[in-house]
């Protein structure tokens, strides 16, 4: 197996040199000037000029492109306009929030969507199929900014029971550990922090998450509506075992290997929804950051964040390879 | 016994007062949360150029000077008074009560400091246009006394340093570095001191109680946390579920779910954010007939009434009431008569009709879209054939500071002396937005600004409106009321530009 992902690992080294060219294209060619949009409303064009040559800006495209490649490959995406910091420092700070933000959303989707998805798959044409599915195209089909803002008026507005933004209230939690609140405040023993960046959390991980749940859920259900007829089932249930039994040992287990697949593909859907999902909640993550790059076209930021995005989904693809062989022992490589 | 016995028991009352006092002295800290929809992205005080930025920082490090807005006049701060000493240079005399938080002096050398070091020269400065302005050179004169001196005469000078000037200590700097003076050792001299900041999250400050600013005002909050939350929902939900005491810009369709809590209050303020139709005068807007003709088609009462509810000022020429230079006598006035507007499009050679397209920002500017959207039958009516158009606002600012957008709606904030708008704006040269040029009006430009008698000087400007509302290279629309949502245990009065100085606000 570690050849195999030695190989595909090396495989992706084309593929980070394309996207990468991509989005520097992209970048340079969308309307903007970062010039313009960091200088200040009552900036002039020597100013400009001088913001121009600091930046690099002043020299051709190919040239450019090159110093970034050449530095991109030691990790360095050069220094952020905006912020006047290495980009990989800035994106240091802000990513945590992005993982953990993440994980939560992918606990909240894993969490609903398998035991929904067994129970409407077991039990085929019935009520609870009816309305798992149901659940199931709810979630598929509720854009994530708008479920993010119909969630702030009902829990937090009309019900009052959640915060409506941000990670932390200020004062509860204790200095950074990690950079994932969760966490440090679990390492630091602070109950009290450990609910507030649970309530925090919980909002924008279920809009985050509301589109995987859907996906998966429906998945799930087909994956176990396929084992269900299978054999070695049949065989099971001819041998008077409970039909709990059949369901989550035999079936479900053999129905994880699509739904494996399914997550590691939406995580990439995962992070790129954190983009909106961040902006409504005022989570203070990359995606917000990579809507403030845009903005302000930030070019070594917006680079550096999209191939920060890009590697993040080839390791999970990787990891998922990795996976398979676990869930399903037949697998080899 | 008797006598020894009540001593005691005395002393023992006045124990329990002073802990009481103490205890009430520690439950009085107050805290009040306000919801910001500007970004607070870096450390760096001198590295964002934004209205909002401004305020908290001067409130750490000064104000420098300030505009007052009752008195239409700047008044001193750690800037106590100053002189023009002739037309350009002037001396700033500075408050020697002023102290750093570690109790040092706020100097003229961290006035030059800052000025020279931090404004002017460094790279990663992104307010040089904005703070320095015409200034080339800060000098001590002494140490409390500071020389600006300016590359040509430069009357509205201090609507450049005043709220904006950021003074921070030389020591500090030279002593840890930049990044780690700005980011673990920030020394301000103001009545704020920074206590955190989380970049895209929140900043908080604290009050220093031994400020003179501080003891002017016991009732402002012992702590101000600024959270950015840059949805209006996000704003309107966490005022009326008390995790913030003070909501930034309401929108005015959402004001009554505000007023509806028994709890909370709305209040607003005209602000000094003036917004305008631009025209470039290439075809059709070459023609002052054509460009006048605009102005005479929008409604602007009719949309105050409706879209906005009210909740703005109409304006009758660059500026309103409560802006330096105003004039409420300003001619011509550009009323609503859409058959005038025909007219006007058929002398200048357009009897069937013109083409043009109208870009606006979205969601830049309150209900930006929507009022535009209303403005497109508004000049149909009146012989135009117009289309809106909504670029994405990096791609409009792009283009309208290259001069490539021959009409679009725009506002231009800050305008408390509008000299340094009309200029950017208007002076032949001076930038391409609008491209336009007239003689008579950059020579009236050029006195105002020479001219530091402040009658004189408004004569200037008065006169220089009067050409902009008559020649119409922009039809001025209106300035926003800008309205907070606040909770009654807070008193505040918004600033029309939009600056949040905690020491303006009473905690009740």
């Amino acid at each position: 197996m570690t050849s195999y992902l030695t190989q595909r690992a090396l495989g992706t080294i084309p593929v980070l040199l394309l996207i990468s060219l991509v989005v520097f294209l992209l970048i340079h060619a969308a309307p903007g000037d970062p010039t313009l949009m960091l200088l200040g409303e009552e900036t002039n064009a020597a100013e400009v000029a001088k913001a121009k040559a600091r930046w690099g800006l002043d020299r051709p495209l190919p040239i450019q492109y090159l110093r970034f490649i050449t530095s991109a490959v030691t990790g360095d995406f050069g220094k952020s306009f905006k912020y006047a910091e290495p980009v990989s420092s800035v994106i240091k700070t802000r990513l945590p929030a992005t993982i953990e933000l993440a994980i939560v959303s992918i606990i909240i989707a894993t969490l609903l969507a398998i035991p929904l998805g067994v129970w409407a798959g077991s039990k085929p044409n019935s009520w609870i199929d009816n309305l798992g599915t149901s659940f199931g195209l709810f979630g598929i089909s509720m854009p994530s900014f708008w479920l993010g803002i119909m969630l702030i008026l009902v829990l937090a507005g009309i019900l009052n029971i959640l915060p409506t933004s941000g990670r932390s209230t200020y004062g509860v939690a204790g200095p950074e550990i990690t950079g994932f609140y969760l966490l440090d405040s679990i390492m630091q023993k602070n109950s009290q922090a450990a609910w507030d960046a649970l309530t925090h959390i919980f909002m924008p991980a279920l809009a985050l998450g509301m589109n995987m749940l859907g996906i998966l859920m429906r998945v799930t259900r087909s994956a176990v509506l396929e084992v269900m007829n299978e054999e070695y089932v049949v065989a099971a249930r001819a041998k008077g075992l409970a039909e709990k039994n059949v369901v989550w040992r035999h079936v479900t287990s053999n129905a994880l290997i699509p739904v494996i697949t399914v997550v590691g593909l939406e995580l990439g859907t995962l992070l790129s929804g954190s983009i909106i999902v961040e902006t409504v909640f005022a989570w203070p993550g990359s995606g917000s950051l990579l809507i403030t790059a845009l903005n302000a076209r930030d070019y070594p930021l917006v680079t550096g964040l999209v191939m920060t995005y890009t590697v993040a989904f080839v390791i999970i693809n990787l990891i998922i390879d990795g996976l398979y062989a676990v869930v399903d022992p037949r697998i080899r490589y | 016994m008797n006598r020894y016995l009540s001593r005691h028991i005395a002393a023992g009352l006045a124990g329990l007062f002073l802990l009481a006092s103490a205890a009430s002295h520690v439950a009085a800290q107050t805290r009040v949360s306000i919801g910001v929809t500007e970004t607070i992205e870096t450390h760096n005080p001198y590295g964002d150029s934004v209205s909002l930025l401004y305020g908290i920082w001067s409130e750490i490090t000064g104000p420098f000077c300030t505009y007052n807005y009752e008195k239409g006049d700047f008044e001193g701060r750690l800037a106590d008074r100053w002189k023009v000493q002739n037309p350009t240079t002037w001396l700033f005399y500075l408050n020697q009560n002023y102290k750093f938080n570690d109790g040092t002096p706020v100097t003229s050398d961290d006035v030059v400091h800052s000025m020279m070091t931090r404004v002017i020269n460094d790279p990663q400065s992104k307010q040089k246009a904005s703070v320095a302005g015409p200034i080339v050179k800060a000098e001590a004169v002494d140490k409390y006394t500071v020389k600006f001196t300016t590359d040509q005469p430069a009357a509205p000078l201090l609507g450049f340093v005043c709220d904006r000037l950021i003074v921070t200590s030389k020591a500090a700097y030279d002593k840890y570095g930049k990044e780690a003076a700005d980011k673990e050792h920030m020394m301000g001299g103001g009545p704020y001191r920074l206590k955190d900041l989380i970049p895209g999250q929140r900043m908080v400050i604290a009050k220093r109680p031994d400020h003179p600013e501080a003891k002017k005002n016991p009732d402002a909050p012992d702590e101000v946390v600024y959270r950015v939350m840059r949805e209006t929902e996000q704003r309107v939900a966490a005022l009326l579920n008390g995790e913030i005491q003070i909501a930034q810009f309401i929108p005015p369709h959402l004001r009554q779910r505000v007023e509806k809590s028994p709890n909370l209050k709305i209040v607003g303020t005209d602000s000094v954010e003036i917004m305008f139709l631009a025209m470039q005068p290439k075809p059709p807007f070459d023609k002052k007939e054509v460009r006048q003709a605009v102005c005479h088609a929008i409604n602007r009462d009719q949309i105050i009434s409706t879209l906005l509810e009210g909740f703005a000022s109409r304006l009758d020429g660059p500026i309103g009431p409560g802006q330096y230079g105003y004039d409420p006598n300003l001619k011509p006035k550009m009323n609503y008569d859409p058959e005038k507007s025909k007219k006007l499009l058929a002398q200048a050679g357009y009897p069937n009709g013109v083409d043009v397209q109208l870009q606006t920002p979205v969601g830049r500017y309150t209900l930006d879209k929507q009022l535009t959207e209303a403005m497109i039958p508004m000049l149909n009516a009146a012989g135009f054939r117009a289309r809106l158009l909504t670029p994405e606002w990096p791609t409009l600012w792009a283009n309208v500071q290259k001069g490539t957008v021959p009409f679009y709606y725009m506002g231009r904030g800050s305008v408390q002396d509008p000299s340094a708008a009309l200029h950017q704006y208007f002076y032949t040269g001076e930038t391409p937005r609008i491209g336009y040029s007239n003689p008579k009006l950059d020579s009236l430009l050029d006195k105002e600004q020479a001219e530091f008698d402040p009658k004189k000087r408004k004569q200037y400007l008065s006169q220089a409106m009067s050409i902009l509302t008559e020649d119409a290279p922009a039809c001025f629309l209106w300035r926003h009321k800008l309205l907070w949502g606040l909770n009654n245990r807070v008193d505040y009065k918004p600033l029309p530009d939009a600056h949040i100085f905690a020491m303006d606000i009473k905690t009740k």
